[in-house]
């Protein structure tokens, strides 16, 4: 069988399938299969990258025969590529992590874990992935189905009033993303992406704004944009840590390609740009100011997350080359640091039932390796050299700098300023205070110490040599922008 | 008071501008789209006379497998959030009070009839309205029946597994056979066959009957796993 895209989605969802026969013969199986298939999912990453870099095409695959528009077409472009190759490889991280996590747990319960793990995955990978609105609407329901059952996950925590305001947010998004779906299909006749691009321009501008702001809401919600984001810092607190960290590096990235993926290329309108700078620097500046005063380590780590999806959406919004590439550059960063960190985090409060900082005071000497992690993540995040995270806020401010945004950049660095207060706290905590809590520690097992590590190693290899990382962003940015070529692939795909 | 006043007022100005977008939309005209084509082409190229089959399985039979999979999901969602350690000896009871021998005779007549209709719409689902997703809902309120009018009755949550299961795996299989006998992923490899006749359509038929399956299986799952768990006072009375 040839490699291509459509096994991104279609192997999972066969694994997942299958996971409860395989679960009856062997309790591991459940577990394993999972990381088999990202394993796999990571190699067919590097094969594809490869082929469209060497040949600087994109691949438009057809499916059911049907060519678009009448048919749902995946297109893998460096853009879509790059971000389907990191929830790939970084869903493989996370599952190496997963592995021995709470031992504790029941089998059946394990094997539901590990389906709905994969599934949101899958269903992030697939957002990115189609060409197809309404396809992307499956898929984001997909993901939103594994979410809700993911944060309720643990029964002996609150995970079921996180889970239900997730649930009533996140309908409420994917109701409003229908209707907008809906109302674009009366105005262009079809659902492809490519298509309804090249018909936007025909649209009556009443419509079209009715259904952007529809799209923007939606969307909006997904990707933890100010006042939207009520659902996330419950969410982040209550789910499974590991959980947390698919969160940060997958959903709420997938919700933010599909606002820009709208407004970039399906409507086009630059007018909708400035709107995205205030939204994203007033969710910045809110959402550090909250972390600040947290008092539980995963709910700042959640503010953080949302602070810095503020950033992205900053760079998204200033509009040109620069600042596009920056955007890349910062949710790459951020699906690698904030991973770690939530990675790292969750074994720092491990048995702790409130998850307070209390509990992290001193436990630089008992686990040194997690703590030395979770402070490598600190100063990455915060954008301290040689880390990753340096860069992508450096060639952000950059960015804004080259079209006069002064207030942006004051407002990144005053910013930057807080969030550097509360995570050197925390240091502080790890490395200078005793330790006066009783509750027990848990060593993390070498699986996760060795999913941390990789981790780490990226964060320290991208910060050193950005240019390991650069080239790809760079033909991602340029797939984003150009409107007319992404057009002219898909709908000449299968013509003779 | 202030509070509610400015939720209706932000409702109404959000009302205002949908319902005046969507009475802009033009209605019963007919209007240059892809369903046009859907109409047309599907009874010639696929045979199929549900047209609207046709678009389900086969134009978008993608989504569908995303559908399926959402239910899929939404079922272990619901299993793992209503999740309960067996206690020894314990009984599982599923409906409070016994039912009266009226509802017994009369569940035991329809349970076999409304079997047979459900299987009958999926299928027939790509010659008549109906299909998958209708066929597997009428046959699960079948076992919904059974479950509310017996108490002793059981479902065999080892069977629902094996035939979820394989009914994802079938859907599934199709779309890699067509990727390996054709060039795209479920593409309709086998023979269409004669428009209006039972075997026709090449693989919607057969995917159709397994969605039927699968949605039977999951929704019998569901209310199972509701009626056993929303009732802790169950417990107690054994």
């Amino acid at each position: 069988m040839v490699i291509s895209p459509v096994q991104y989605i279609a192997i999972p969802l066969m694994a997942a399938f299958l996971i409860p026969l395989f679960g009856k013969l062997n309790k591991d199986l459940a577990r394993i299969i999972p990381g088999l298939v990202l394993l796999y999912l990571s190699y067919i990453s590097v094969v594809l990258m490869n082929q469209i870099i060497s040949s600087n095409t994109i691949i438009v695959e057809i499916i059911a025969g049907w060519r678009p528009p009448w048919g749902i077409n995946l297109v893998f472009s460096p853009l879509t590529g790059f971000l389907a190759s990191m929830f790939s490889m970084l869903g493989f991280v996370i599952w190496m992590y997963t592995y021995n996590f709470k031992p504790e747990v029941d089998n059946a319960q394990k094997q539901k874990f590990y389906v709905l793990f994969m599934m949101l995955i899958t269903g992030a990978t697939g957002i990115v992935l189609t060409g197809d609105i309404f396809n992307l609407f499956v898929f984001l329901e997909i993901t939103a189905i594994s979410a809700y059952s993911l944060t309720a996950f643990y029964r002996e925590r609150d995970g079921a009033e996180a889970a239900f305001k997730y649930l009533l947010i996140g309908s409420f998004s994917s109701t409003l993303i229908l209707l907008a779906i809906l109302l674009l299909y009366t105005q262009v006749g079809t659902l492809n992406m490519a298509e309804i691009a090249l018909k936007m321009p025909g649209v009556d501008p009443f419509m079209k704004g009715v259904i952007l702001i529809l799209f923007f809401v939606g969307f909006g919600i997904e990707s933890e944009l100010f006042p939207l984001n009520g659902w996330s810092p419950d969410v982040y607190t209550q789910a499974p840590g590991p959980i947390g960290a698919i969160f940060a590096g997958m959903v709420v990235k997938a919700g933010i390609y599909g606002l820009v993926r709208v407004v970039f290329t399906l409507f086009d309108v630059k007018e909708i740009l400035p709107l995205l700078v205030i939204i994203g620097m007033i969710t910045m500046a809110v959402a550090e100011v909250i972390a600040l005063r947290q008092g539980k380590l995963k709910r700042m780590l959640a503010y953080s997350s949302i602070g810095q999806m503020g950033l992205v959406a900053v760079a998204f919004g200033i509009g040109t080359h620069d600042s596009v590439f920056a955007a890349i550059f910062l949710m790459f960063n951020h699906a690698i640091i904030k991973g770690m960190l939530f990675l790292s985090g969750t074994y720092l409060v491990y048995n702790s039932t409130e998850k307070t900082l209390d509990d992290v005071d001193g436990i630089g000497k008992h686990l040194p390796f997690t703590s030395f992690l979770f402070a490598l993540g600190a100063l990455a995040i915060v954008g301290m050299p040689p880390f990753a995270g340096f860069w992508s806020k450096l060639y952000l401010l950059m960015a804004a700098a080259d079209v006069r945004l002064m207030t942006v950049i004051a407002i990144i660095l005053v910013v930057s300023v807080i969030e550097i207060v509360y995570y050197f706290r925390v240091i502080h905590r790890i490395y200078f205070r005793e330790r006066i809590s009783t509750i027990e520690l848990k060593i993390p097992s070498f699986n996760a110490k060795l999913a941390m590590f990789i981790l780490a190693i990226i964060i320290v290899a991208v910060g050193v040599y950005p240019d390991l990382i650069s080239g790809f962003i760079e033909r991602a940015t340029t797939d984003l922008l150009d409107k007319q070529s992404y057009i002219q692939s898909v709908l000449s795909v299968g013509l003779k | 008071m202030i509070k509610q006043f400015f939720v209706i007022l932000i409702l109404s100005i959000v009302g205002y501008f949908l319902v005046d977008a969507f009475f802009k939309v033009p209605f019963g005209e007919k209007r240059d789209n892809v369903g046009n084509y859907y109409i047309e082409k599907s009874p010639v190229d696929l045979k199929v006379s549900n047209s609207v089959t046709a678009i389900v399985v086969n134009y978008r039979g993608f989504d569908t497998l995303g559908e399926v999979t959402v239910l899929f999901l939404a079922a272990t969602g619901l299993g793992s959030i209503m999740y309960r350690r067996k206690q020894k000896g314990e009984k599982e009871v599923r409906a409070k009070n016994p039912s009266s021998r009226i509802i017994q005779i009369g569940s035991q007549i329809l349970f076999p009839m409304i079997i047979l209709l459900g299987g009958y719409v999926f299928i027939h689902g790509h010659l008549s309205p109906g299909g998958g997703f209708q066929g597997g809902a009428i046959i699960a309120t079948a076992s919904l029946l059974m479950l509310i009018s017996y108490r002793k009755f059981k479902v065999s949550h080892n069977a629902i597994t094996w035939i979820e299961s394989i009914a994802g795996v079938v859907f599934a299989s199709l779309g890699f056979i067509g990727l390996v006998l054709g060039r795209t992923f479920l593409e309709n490899f086998l023979p269409t066959g004669e428009l209006n006749d039972l075997l026709s359509g090449g693989i919607i038929g057969i995917i159709y009957i397994a969605v039927g399956f699968k949605v039977a299986s999951e929704l019998t799952g569901v209310i199972d796993t509701v009626l056993l768990n929303n009732r802790p006072e169950a417990q107690k009375e054994n």
